[in-house]
């Protein structure tokens, strides 16, 4: 049996019961670690499962994925998750190859920041698309989740902006010379984001959002430190979110009132921010 | 140095062994650096001691020269000049094929060039190359025929011969020339009666022009001096009798007339060589007073051949018809740099830098180009030799050092510096120089840290690069080469940086395996940059490996099936096929003709014109590699894909990558067109990155390689050989061991010479001078240069072939394994 396992948001006590209890009748765990990162390290997970856990990066996962399903059809074997296996990043050509070596798989989810992001105060119901924003480099810069953006908008849907982490990538120069030779991890910030939107939107000048768009960033979801503030894009430019991980989400224009009261509590400024929620989101407080 | 105007930059370019060297010794003696006695012998520009030793030129060497002009000549020159004093910066360059590069370096700097032919041996491969070479970079060339006593001692041809094989010489000159036609810089070809051609003999020390003996005649016959001169060449003929000018060959009487020019011109000196040859020491004597020679007591006293030396010298001194020739016909850095700064400025022609070059403008934005470097008596470092385009460079100048690849605005490659010192280059001297302006020749110390082989130096936050140049021959021979003693590593890695700072053409690199690899025009090349590494820049003993060629994979036919891969999260998919490129295209895309920085639309009009490409996949190539400038495209020919532009970045990167280093043997490929059909993306760019393109790009290009019949080539020399026709059949038998083939040959006019071209691949290039030299006794000189890409038959995938075999020898060279890696490494199943 194919395990795979939500681990939550935060620390090793976030998995669930009927998650741990599977965890413990595995003989081999493997614990992806490069779609997104937990608060704690690899021997906290150990001491808590009693078990030994093998960190499973981008190119095992991706090429080896033969070496983590090896004799699963007799033994159990683990594959744990960060958030939601089925959340924000799907494995889900793991469980196609494992559907093909006829490997019975069993998914244990758990929270994903997909859903956490409730508690920036906006209703899950109102989200359109997600969207990814990657770090830019001098000659990459795509921008093709503008469109989404825009149709979110046009709808009055929020949108949840998830941010680039790089935990292990190589260099193109080490990629081609075949050496296994990482760039140190890199998370991007809100404040990142923000300039890289701002960045896209004076190029295309679509009004998908403005400067003066209302966002919340949320750092460390569902953690201890989790962190969240809302206010213009401008202003979230100038705040500090302190660690990774960080996401950003654009507030649509069918803002309910209760949202916007929710989401006032986190506001940089509250009088600015009940004066463009009643200038630009038609909401009465 | 100040007076532009009179500041005349050349290059001496030639044939091997037609005397360049030797010719240059003249102007050096003309000018007192060396006795005129010792001119001919000394090579004073010839500054290494294996130049010495081996009597060619290797490096380029450049020196500057201070003349004073006679102040009746100033009129005839038709440019701008300020008094008779001129500064001539002349660069002596080498002449065997293997050094070509390094004429590339000096033509860049210089505006004119003096074009030295011999007068036996004719126009030759290198002659018409480096005359191409300069003719391409806008430089403008006069001619001297050189080793005239040759065809007068050795050959003892008549004068109407001798008339003739001149007039071969100039009009093969000139047929190069012609096809090089720029309105901007008027006529170039050359002529006798303009005075653009010289005659003389090097080691001897004379030459003239007609304009020297026009002038003698001119009094004579009263006729004006130019006029005189057009009467010296060409169907003019004096009738002695009726003392009257004619162009028939023949008088009134149907008697032969004698053609002026061997008359006025070539009968003094042949009558001087008769007599003086033959000791008839009072016809002798008569002669010399009848020319105004005047002979010291010492000088009476020789006979033969030192004596004809030291008439002839003084007769015509080879320094004042040079000097002649380039101070009234070379062009000055202000009239050349007028219609050189499209050819040089890669910025826009309105911008501060290119109005500063066209105007040779001291006071503007510095631009100087470094085209060399130069090895100090200080182990290790090196003088940056370069040319001042624009504004004045000065000791202490804050300046921008632009390598090669700085791209403006950006901030790569590129360096902010002080200049520590400027020198003048004397040959085997330097000079310290407070500073120098626009339109001369200068060295720099302090700059060559920054710079691999050449950049450019402003001062111009705004400035472009000026143009990278292009060599006419490419690095094709290499040798790996490691320390005896392990612990001498260091300093050869060192001394690899070394060499390849001090040499414009080698490449020094480490294969994958970890092989130091040195990489040259030809064998001799290398054989001078091994010693060069062995005695100077690494200074500990080596071992060298056998030499290898380089290969280049191609295809040669389309892929079979549409190739597909996967990336690594399955989310993308890259479907390609490749197919062969036109071989002529290639050729034109190696020769800089078809290229990266044209307008797409142009050359989407010429490529379906001339290769029937269809015209909008034309219009959507995405890039040339490897290297951004190769021989093959990677050509989007998908329809209505989403997202495509964001993975253009990481397609043209991979495609870069599987060029520089194919599926074969990592060798580089050549002659491939890789067509993009289709691409499916994951919705969110976060799963299709670079991590996640760059190699399934590359992979696919694989798999497209491996399904189109993949094969490879080998370089192919042009060999020219020169050998009297008795000793030919040793050249056949030689060639034929080493699978090259004879397509030309033909007789030299009045002599037993045979010049014989053949194609020879590089391959079986090693030794074979030697070989050639022993199976004629010594009588065939050789000359290779590379010529072209040939196709070697056989498949690199099934065993039992020649090309099977080379693959895998060079696979197992490079540490790789032996077998090329299976098509499903590459290739992904639906």
């Amino acid at each position: 049996m194919l395990y795979v396992i939500g681990l939550g948001l935060s620390d090793e006590t976030d998995i669930s019961v009927k998650g741990l209890e599977a965890v413990k009748s595995c003989t081999r765990v493997y614990l992806e670690a490069y779609t997104s990162i937990l608060m704690v390290d690899k021997g906290k997970l150990e001491a808590f499962y009693g078990k030994q856990v093998i960190v499973a990066d981008r190119e095992m996962v991706e090429s080896e994925s033969d070496k983590i399903l090896e004799g699963a059809q007799e033994v159990n074997v683990a594959f744990l998750v960060v958030g939601d296996p089925y959340g924000a990043t799907t494995h889900t050509d793991l469980v196609i190859r494992a559907r093909e070596l006829e490997i019975p798989v069993s998914v244990i989810h758990n929270a994903s920041i997909m859903n956490a992001i409730g508690a920036c105060g906006l209703q899950l119901y109102n989200f359109g698309q997600t969207i990814s924003i990657v770090f830019f480099t001098e000659t990459w810069r795509p921008d093709s989740f503008y469109e989404r953006i825009k149709e979110n908008r046009n709808l009055g849907l929020h949108t949840l902006c998830l941010l680039d982490i790089k935990v292990k990538e190589q260099s193109i120069e080490n990629m081609a010379r075949g050496r296994k030779i990482y760039e140190p991890p890199r998370y991007m910030t809100i404040q990142t984001a923000v300039e890289q939107l701002l960045e896209i939107e004076e190029n295309r000048q679509e009004n998908a959002y403005t400067p003066d768009t209302l966002a919340i960033g949320c750092a460390r979801i569902g953690t201890a430190t989790q962190q969240i503030v809302s206010g213009t894009l401008e202003e979230l430019r100038h705040v500090d979110f302190g660690g990774p991980l960080h996401s950003l989400v654009l507030v649509g224009s069918r803002m309910h009132f209760l949202e916007a009261e929710f989401v006032k509590a986190y506001a940089v400024d509250k009088a600015s921010f009940e004066k463009i929620a009643e200038r630009d989101y038609h909401v009465k407080q | 140095m100040d007076k532009v105007t009179n500041v005349r930059n050349m290059s001496v370019i030639a044939h091997v062994d037609h005397g360049k060297s030797t010719l240059t010794d003249s102007l050096v003696s003309k000018a007192g650096i060396i006795s005129s006695a010792r001119a001919g012998e000394t090579r004073f520009t010839d500054t290494r001691q294996d130049e010495q030793d081996r009597c060619i030129t290797i490096k380029s060497t450049a020196i500057s020269m201070f003349f004073e002009m006679p102040k009746d000549d100033l009129p005839e020159i038709k440019q701008k000049t300020d008094g008779n004093e001129f500064l001539i910066n002349l660069i002596d360059s080498p002449g065997h094929v293997d050094f070509s590069s390094e004429v590339t370096a000096a033509l860049r700097v210089t505006d004119g060039a003096l074009v030295v032919v011999d007068s036996v041996d004719g126009v030759c491969v290198q002659t018409e190359t480096v005359l191409r070479q300069a003719l391409t970079e806008k430089i403008k060339p006069v001619l001297i025929i050189n080793k005239v006593d040759r065809a007068l001692l050795e050959l003892q041809v008549s004068k109407e011969d001798l008339y003739t094989s001149f007039q071969r010489t100039i009009e093969s000159v000139n047929v190069i020339i012609s096809t090089y036609l720029d309105k901007s810089m008027g006529d170039l070809q050359v002529y006798p009666e303009k005075g653009t051609v010289a005659f003389g003999s090097g080691l001897h020390g004379w030459a003239f022009t007609l304009r020297q003996f026009a002038e003698r005649y001119s009094k004579k016959f009263g006729v004006d001096k130019e006029k005189m001169m057009g009467k010296l060449w060409g169907e003019n003929y004096f009738n002695p009798a009726t003392k009257k000018w004619t162009t028939k060959s023949s008088d009134a009487n149907g008697r032969q007339l004698e053609r002026a020019f061997n008359m006025f011109v070539l009968d003094p000196i042949f009558k001087l060589f008769d007599s003086i040859m033959n000791f008839k020491k009072e016809q002798t004597a008569t002669m010399l007073e009848k020319l105004d020679i005047k002979l010291t007591s010492d000088e009476k006293d020789l006979e033969g051949k030192p004596l004809l030396k030291v008439v002839m010298r003084k007769f015509l001194p080879a320094g004042d018809a040079l000097l002649e020739m380039i101070c009234i016909h070379l062009p000055s850095p202000v009239t050349a740099q007028e219609y050189r700064v499209e050819q040089l400025y890669e910025g826009p022609m309105d911008d501060e830098c290119a109005m500063g070059i066209r105007r040779c403008d001291p006071n503007a934005p510095l631009m100087l180009y470094v085209s060399k470097m130069v090895p100090t008596s200080d182990k290790g470092r090196f003088y940056a030799f370069g040319r001042v385009f624009s504004g004045t460079v000065r000791s202490g100048l804050k300046v921008r050092i632009q390598g090669p690849n700085y791209v403006p605005g950006k901030k790569e490659d590129l360096f902010i510096k002080s200049i520590q010192r400027t020198i003048l280059m004397m040959g085997r001297y330097v000079e310290s120089i407070e500073d120098c302006p626009a339109g001369n020749i200068v060295g720099l110390v302090g700059v060559d840290q920054f710079l691999v082989k050449s950049g450019t130096i402003t001062t111009s936050d705004t400035a472009h690069n000026l143009k990278v140049m292009k060599f006419s021959v490419s690095p094709v021979v290499e040798v790996a080469v490691e320390v005896k003693n392990a612990n001498d590593l260091p300093k050869l890695v060192e001394g690899l940086k070394r060499l390849s700072k001090s040499d414009p053409c080698v490449q020094c690199y480490t294969s994958p395996s970890g092989e130091h690899i040195v990489a040259g025009a030809g064998e001799l090349h290398l054989e001078i940059c091994l010693k060069d590494l062995e005695e100077d820049h690494a200074q500990v003993p080596i071992k060298i490996g056998e030499p290898v060629v380089q290969y280049r994979e191609t295809v040669t036919a389309e892929s079979s099936i549409d190739c597909l891969s996967k990336s690594p999260n399955k989310h993308n998919r890259i479907f390609m096929r490749a197919m062969p490129l036109d071989e002529e295209l290639a050729n034109e895309i190696e020769e800089g003709k078809v290229g990266p920085r044209d307008d797409f639309k142009t050359r989407a009009r010429e490529l379906a014109d001339k290769y029937n490409w269809d015209v909008m996949e034309a219009r959507k190539i995405w890039c040339f590699g490897p290297d951004t400038s190769g021989a093959n495209l990677l050509v989007d020919t998908t329809k209505a894909v989403q997202y495509l532009n964001e993975i253009k970045d990481s397609c043209v990167a991979a495609f870069q990558w599987a060029t520089k280093e194919g599926c074969l043997a990592e060798e580089n490929m050549r002659g491939i067109r890789f067509n993009i059909l289709d691409v499916t993306l994951h919705a969110d760019a976060i799963h299709r990155g670079g991590g996640q393109i760059i190699p399934t790009a590359r992979r696919v290009c694989y798999a497209s390689v491996l399904t189109a019949e993949p094969a490879i080539q080998e370089p192919v020399y042009l060999v020219e050989i020169q050998v009297p026709d008795s000793a030919m059949g040793g050249i056949y038998g030689v060639l034929n061991r080493r699978r090259g083939h004879v397509f030309a040959e033909e007789q030299r006019p009045g002599t037993p010479m045979m010049n014989i071209k053949a194609y020879l691949p590089v391959n079986e290039s090693f030794g074979f001078t030697a070989a050639l030299r022993q199976d004629t006794g010594g009588q065939a000189f050789p000359q290779a240069v590379f010529d072209h890409w040939q196709l070697m038959s056989g498949s690199p995938l099934e065993p039992g072939n020649k090309v099977y075999d080379i693959i895998r020898a060079v696979r197992k060279r490079k540490g790789l394994v032996e077998d090329i890696p299976k098509l499903d490494n590459y290739y992904d199943k639906l």
